[in-house]
C-alpha cells in the first residue's frame, strides 16, 4: 500500500462541523494535509448589507454557534464605532459579563468535544453539563440559550433579572470545583500525557506568521490578548492575568484554555458585584430614531430619502474564545451598513493546519484538531 | 450441588418430546422415533438452542448492562423507556437493526463482504461450547477446553481483516489493518498470563481449573498474569482503551464502516459476545468460576443453580470493571498500543510464568492464597 | 498589573498511578450519578415546571435551577387579537420577514382589521416583533413544543396564536421602556393638500384633520371653496408606526425633533 488521499469531512466524526480535511497518509503516517473550507457558508456578509443596524444580529448568533457573545460584541462594537455611539457603562459591564461566560461555555464545549476525539467518554458528558448551567443563565436574561440577540448597538436589550448576580455567584463557585476534576480526568491520565505531549507543535514564530491567534499563540509562549494589549468594553478596569504556556502542543494549548477559563471566573467575579453596586441605564439615552428599542426601524422610502446621518466607519477586534475576530462596518448614512467584514480567528488557525499535522500519525489528527478548536460557523460565515 | 447437568436436562426434554409423541403414533414411526440415536440427536440440538439462546440473552443483557453503568459514569441515566429500566431497548435496537436494508458498496467483494461478519458471528458463538458456566453445564469435558476457547477466540482477526478488505474502504482497511495488528500483537501476553494459570492448575481444562480455585482463587497468587490477562482481554475485546481500530474520532467506525442493518448487528454482537467470553474467561481462571469461598453463608450458596447465579454476578462485575475503565481513560495510540503490547506486557507475562513456577515448586499456594479461600 | 503566568508545566507523573487518578474521579461522579444524574428525563420532567426546578437544583447539588426564571423564555409567540390595533411594527421589524399581516374579522369594510400571521419555518424567536409591539398584544411565551407533521401547519395564523395567549402560558415579562425622547412625526405643511389618507389610516386615531385659516386671496384672484385641513398628531398616543408616512402621497409628513 503506497500513499494515498483520504477525505476527513465533510462528514467525519473528527471534524467538529462541516469542513473537510484531505490528508495524504503513507500507513499511518501524515504526509500532506489540505483543508477545505466553505460547506457553510452562508453569505452572512452580504446579507448584513441588506439589514438595519440591529437586525444583523440575529446573523452575529448563527457566525459562531458555540461563542454567539463573542460575535455579537464585535459586530456590535463596530457598529458603534461607525455610527458615533457609546454605550452607557453598566451596558459595557453587562457585554462583559456575556463574554467571559460565553468564554467559559465555549470552553466548556471544547473540552467536551476535545476529550471525546481523544476517547474519553465520560468527561464529555461533563463538560456539557457544566455548559448547561451557563446556558441557564443565559436563558435567564436574555430568553435564549443559543442564539441571545441580547446586545443592541447604543447598548445592550435589557438589564439582568433581579436575583441573577447570586446564581451567576453559585455557578461560578460550582465551576472551579468542576475544573479541579476536569485536570484530574485530563492531566491526572498517564494515557493523556501519552497522547498529548509534544503533538501539534506550532512554534510561536509560524503562528504569527499564519496569523494564528488565540489560545494557541498563547499556548506558543506568546503574551498577547486583545483584552490585555487593546482594552475594549471594561476589560480596562478589570483585574485578569493572561495565561500562557510555553510548550506549544495539544497539552500547553489545553493548560491555557484552563487557565483562562479560571481567569474568566475570576473577570466575572469582579463584574458581578460591579453590577451589584453599580445600577443604570443599559441602552444610550439618544438613538437615531430607526435604532431605538423597541421599535424596529421601518422600510419606509420616503423616509429614507429624507434622512441624513453621519457617515462612518467602524473597525473593532475582539478576543473571542478562539483567538481575535476582527469586523469592520462602513456606514454611509443609510439605514442598511454599506460594507460588513469580518476575520474569523478560526480559519487562520486551520489554514495552518499543514504546519502542526504533517508528520504525526493518523491517530493524531482528533486531538490536534481538537486543540485547535474549529468553529465551522464562523471559519465559512 | 444437584446432579442436573445441562446436557442431562435437554436429553431428557427431548426423550419426553420423543416418547409423547411416539404414544400417538403408529407401531413402526414409534420406534423410529423413540430410537436412541434419534433421542440423542434431538437433544444435541435442543442443547445446542438453549446454548444459543442464552449467550444471545447474556450478550444482550451485557449491553445493557453497559449501558446503564456508562449512563451513571456520565452522569446520566442510560436507556430506561422500552421495558423495565430500558431492558428491552436493546431488543428494539435489533430490531431495527433487523428490518433495515442490507447494503453492499459497489466496489466491495461480496463474497468476504457478506461471509466476514458471519464467520466472525459463528466463531464468537462457538466458544460458548466449551465454556462452563456451573458444575456441568458445558458441552463436554473435553481436555483441553481452555486451548480450544482460546484458539476460536483468536479467529476474530482473520475475519475481521477479510471483511474490511473486502468492503473496499479506506477507513475499513486501516481499521482492519490495526485490528490484524492489535489482536496479534496482544495474543502472544494472553497465552503466556493464561500459561501461568496452567502451571498451577495443572490442567488445561477449565473445569478442573475451577476445581483447583476451591481452596483460592487464582488472582491472589498470581495478579500479574491477571493484570496482563487483563489488558490484553481489554485489547482483545477492541475496547477503549484499546478501541482504536474503530477509533470513532479519526477511522468512522473502524473496519465495520460500510456495513449496515443486519451485518452491522452481527459486528455489534459478536464484539459483545466476545466482551462476555472475556469476561467469563477473568472469572474462571481467576475469579474461582461458580465457587464461592466457605465462608459464605450456605443459604447463599445452595439454593438451586446458586452456581451459575454466582457465575453470572462475578461476570457482570468483572465486565462492570471493563466498563470503568472504558469511561475513565483515554484512547490510546497504534505505535503506543504495539509497544505497552511487545515492551511490557510479553515481559510481565514471562514473570507471571516464573512467579507461578516458583509457586508451584516451593509448594506455598494456600500459604499466598488469597483471602477468601483460606481456611477450607 | 499580574505578571504573566505560565501554565503549569508538567507535573512528574507517578507511572504506578498509572491510570488510578482518572479512574477515582470517575468513580466519584459515578456515585454521585448513582443519587441523582443531572438529565432531566424530559417528557416526564418539564424544565418549565418550578417545583421540578427547585427539587433538580437541590438533589443533584447544582448551583441553579435548570432554566433559572424560565420565562424569559423566547418561545411560540402569543397574540392578543382584541387589542392587536394593526400598526404593522411586527411585519417591519422582523428581520426573517415571516411575519404577514392576514385580515382578521372585526375591523370595518373601509379599514380592515389586520393581525400577525406567523411562519415557524422561517423565524428565528429574535424576539424584535415582540420588542416593537407598542401596545404589548405580541409577546413572546414559554411554549418549544413545535413539531409539526405537515410544513402548511407551521403558519400560524392569528386565531391560532390567540389560542396560545388563551392558555395562558407566562409571558416574557422583560418589556423594553421607550426611550424618552424619540422622534416624532412631523409635518411640512406648504406641501399639505389636506387628503386626510394619515388621519384615516392611523391605527391609533391619533391624527384628527383640523380646520386651519384660509390663505387669503390674493388680489384679483377668486377665493377658493376647499376646506383647508391639516393633520394634528398626538404624540402621546402616536406609536411612531409610520403608517402615515407611507400613505401620504405628497411625502410631506416626515421624522423629526418636536421644538
Amino acid at each position: 500500500m503506497s500513499e494515498m488521499w483520504i477525505n476527513m469531512g465533510p462528514q467525519h466524526p473528527m471534524t467538529h462541523g462541516l469542513w473537510n480535511l484531505r490528508v495524504k497518509i503513507d500507513g499511518e503516517m501524515i504526509l500532506d494535509v489540505d483543508p477545505e473550507m466553505g460547506y457553510l457558508h452562508r453569505g452572512i456578509e452580504k446579507i448584513s448589507e441588506d439589514r438595519h443596524y440591529n437586525e444583523v444580529i440575529t446573523l452575529m448568533d448563527r457566525c459562531c454557534y458555540v461563542a454567539g457573545f463573542a460575535w455579537e460584541h464585535l459586530y456590535i462594537q463596530s457598529a458603534e464605532q461607525a455610527l458615533g455611539l457609546r454605550p452607557p457603562e453598566r451596558a459595557e459591564y453587562l457585554r462583559v459579563l456575556c463574554d467571559e461566560f460565553q468564554r467559559i461555555a465555549s470552553h466548556l464545549m471544547w473540552y467536551a468535544a476535545f476529550v471525546q476525539d481523544i476517547g474519553l467518554m465520560s468527561p464529555f458528558l461533563y463538560g456539557m453539563r457544566d455548559r448547561d448551567l451557563v446556558l441557564d443563565l443565559f436563558q435567564s436574561y436574555t430568553g435564549a440559550r443559543m442564539t441571545y440577540e441580547y446586545m443592541r448597538v447604543g447598548g445592550v436589550r435589557n438589564d439582568v433579572p433581579p436575583g441573577f448576580t447570586d446564581q451567576a455567584r453559585k455557578v461560578l463557585d460550582w465551576l472551579s470545583d468542576r475544573f479541579v476534576e476536569y485536570d484530574q480526568l485530563c492531566l491526572g491520565s498517564t494515557i493523556f500525557r501519552e497522547r498529548c505531549d509534544d503533538l501539534g507543535t506550532l512554534k510561536a514564530n509560524d503562528c504569527v506568521a499564519h496569523g494564528v491567534t488565540g489560545p494557541m499563540l498563547r499556548a506558543a509562549g506568546l503574551k498577547r490578548d486583545l483584552r490585555k494589549d487593546r482594552p475594549y468594553a471594561a476589560y480596562d478596569r478589570l483585574e485578569f492575568d493572561v495565561a500562557v504556556a510555553d510548550s506549544a502542543d495539544v497539552t500547553a494549548r489545553y493548560l491555557v484554555r484552563m487557565e483562562e477559563m479560571r481567569q474568566s471566573v475570576r473577570i466575572l467575579r469582579q463584574v458581578v458585584d460591579w453590577l451589584d453596586r453599580h445600577p443604570g441605564p443599559v441602552l444610550a439615552e439618544r438613538l437615531p430614531r430607526w435604532l431605538g428599542a423597541p421599535y424596529a426601524p421601518i422600510g419606509n422610502e420616503g423616509y429614507l430619502l429624507k434622512r441624513h446621518y453621519a457617515k462612518g466607519v467602524g473597525f473593532s477586534a475582539v478576543e473571542e474564545p478562539h483567538g481575535e475576530a476582527q469586523a469592520y462596518v462602513v456606514n454611509d448614512g443609510g439605514e442598511h451598513p454599506y460594507r460588513v467584514k469580518f476575520r474569523s480567528p478560526v480559519f487562520a488557525n486551520i489554514s495552518a493546519a499543514r504546519q502542526y499535522l504533517v508528520g504525526y500519525h493518523v491517530a493524531d489528527i482528533p486531538p490536534i484538531m481538537g486543540s485547535v478548536d474549529v468553529c465551522v460557523g464562523e471559519v465559512d460565515r | 450441588m444437584a446432579s442436573a447437568t445441562l446436557y442431562s436436562v435437554s436429553d431428557g426434554l427431548a426423550s419426553a418430546l420423543l416418547h409423547a409423541l411416539g404414544s400417538v403414533l403408529p407401531g413402526p414411526a414409534r420406534a423410529a422415533v423413540t430410537n436412541p440415536n434419534v433421542i440423542v440427536g434431538l437433544a444435541v440440538l435442543i442443547f445446542a438452542v438453549i446454548l444459543l439462546a442464552a449467550s444471545m440473552l447474556n450478550t444482550i443483557l451485557l449491553i445493557w448492562w453497559e449501558r446503564k453503568l456508562l449512563g451513571r459514569f456520565m452522569d446520566r441515566r442510560g436507556a430506561m423507556h422500552v421495558g423495565f429500566a430500558g431492558l428491552l431497548q436493546n431488543f428494539a435496537d435489533g430490531l431495527k437493526l433487523f428490518r433495515k436494508n442490507t447494503f453492499q458498496p459497489q466496489e466491495a467483494d461480496p463474497l468476504g463482504f457478506y461471509t466476514g461478519p458471519c464467520a466472525y458471528m459463528v466463531t464468537s458463538l462457538i466458544i460458548f461450547g466449551v465454556l462452563p458456566i456451573s458444575s456441568g453445564w458445558n458441552a463436554g469435558t473435553l481436555p483441553l477446553t481452555l486451548l480450544l476457547a482460546l484458539a476460536i477466540f483468536s479467529f476474530a482477526p482473520l475475519f475481521i481483516f477479510v471483511s474490511a478488505w473486502s468492503s473496499n474502504n479506506k477507513y475499513s482497511l486501516m481499521g482492519g489493518m490495526r485490528s490484524a495488528a492489535q489482536m496479534i500483537a496482544y495474543e502472544v501476553p494472553i497465552l503466556l498470563a493464561v500459561v501461568a494459570v496452567i502451571l498451577v492448575a495443572g490442567s488445561f481444562n477449565l473445569t478442573t481449573i475451577v476445581y483447583e480455585q476451591q481452596n483460592y482463587w487464582f488472582w491472589g497468587p498470581l495478579v500479574v498474569a491477571l493484570i496482563v490477562f487483563v489488558a490484553g482481554m481489554l485489547a482483545e475485546m477492541e475496547r477503549i482503551p484499546f478501541d482504536l481500530p474503530e477509533a470513532e474520532a479519526e477511522l468512522v467506525e473502524g473496519w465495520n464502516t460500510e456495513y449496515g442493518g443486519m451485518l452491522f448487528a452481527f459486528f455489534m454482537l459478536a464484539d459483545y459476545l466476545r466482551a462476555l467470553v472475556g469476561s467469563i474467561l477473568v472469572v474462571l481462571l481467576f475469579l474461582g468460576g461458580w465457587t464461592m469461598p466457605t465462608w459464605v453463608p450456605g443459604a447463599l450458596t445452595s439454593f438451586p443453580l446458586a452456581g451459575i447465579f454466582w457465575f453470572m454476578v462475578k461476570t457482570y462485575t468483572v465486565f462492570g470493571l471493563f466498563v470503568w475503565v472504558r469511561a475513565s481513560l483515554p484512547r490510546v495510540r497504534t505505535d503506543q498500543l504495539l509497544r505497552v503490547g511487545w515492551n511490557r506486557m510479553i515481559p510481565l507475562s514471562l514473570l507471571s510464568i516464573f512467579l507461578a513456577a516458583v509457586l508451584v515448586t516451593v509448594k506455598c499456594l494456600p500459604l499466598l492464597g488469597c483471602v477468601p479461600g483460606v481456611g477450607s | 498589573m499580574a505578571s504573566p503566568i505560565t501554565a503549569k508545566e508538567k507535573p512528574s507523573e507517578n507511572p504506578i498511578l498509572f491510570v488510578a487518578r482518572p479512574m477515582a474521579t470517575a468513580a466519584r461522579q459515578f456515585a454521585k450519578s448513582l443519587i441523582r444524574p443531572a438529565t432531566i428525563v424530559y417528557p416526564y420532567e418539564r424544565l418549565e415546571d418550578p417545583t421540578f426546578r427547585d427539587r433538580v437544583a437541590v438533589a443533584s447539588g447544582r448551583p441553579i435551577g435548570v432554566g433559572h426564571v424560565w420565562d424569559n423564555y423566547r418561545g411560540v409567540h402569543a397574540l392578543n387579537i382584541a387589542t392587536c390595533i394593526s400598526c404593522n411594527l411586527c411585519a417591519f421589524s422582523c428581520p426573517d420577514l415571516c411575519i404577514e399581516m392576514v385580515t382578521v374579522p372585526g375591523g370595518d369594510p373601509k379599514h380592515p382589521k389586520k393581525c400577525p400571521e406567523i411562519d415557524y419555518g422561517k423565524c428565528s424567536y429574535c424576539g424584535f416583533c415582540s420588542d416593537a409591539c407598542p401596545e404589548g398584544c405580541l409577546t413572546m411565551t414559554t411554549r418549544y413544543e413545535l413539531s409539526v407533521a405537515r410544513r402548511a401547519e407551521m403558519v400560524y395564523s392569528p386565531e391560532k396564536l390567540y389560542d396560545v395567549f388563551r392558555t395562558k402560558l407566562p409571558m416574557n415579562p422583560i418589556r423594553v421602556e421607550r426611550p424618552a425622547n424619540e422622534d416624532a412625526i412631523l409635518l411640512d405643511p406648504p406641501l399639505c393638500i389636506g387628503c386626510n389618507a394619515c388621519s384615516r389610516d392611523c391605527p391609533t386615531q391619533c391624527i384628527t384633520m383640523l380646520d386651519i385659516p384660509k390663505p387669503a386671496a390674493k388680489p384679483g384672484e377668486k377665493q377658493t371653496k376647499r376646506i383647508w385641513k391639516e393633520p394634528v398628531i398626538n404624540d402621546s398616543d402616536c406609536v411612531r408606526c409610520g403608517t402615515c408616512i407611507s400613505v401620504c402621497p405628497k411625502e410631506c409628513l416626515f421624522w423629526g425633533t418636536r421644538k
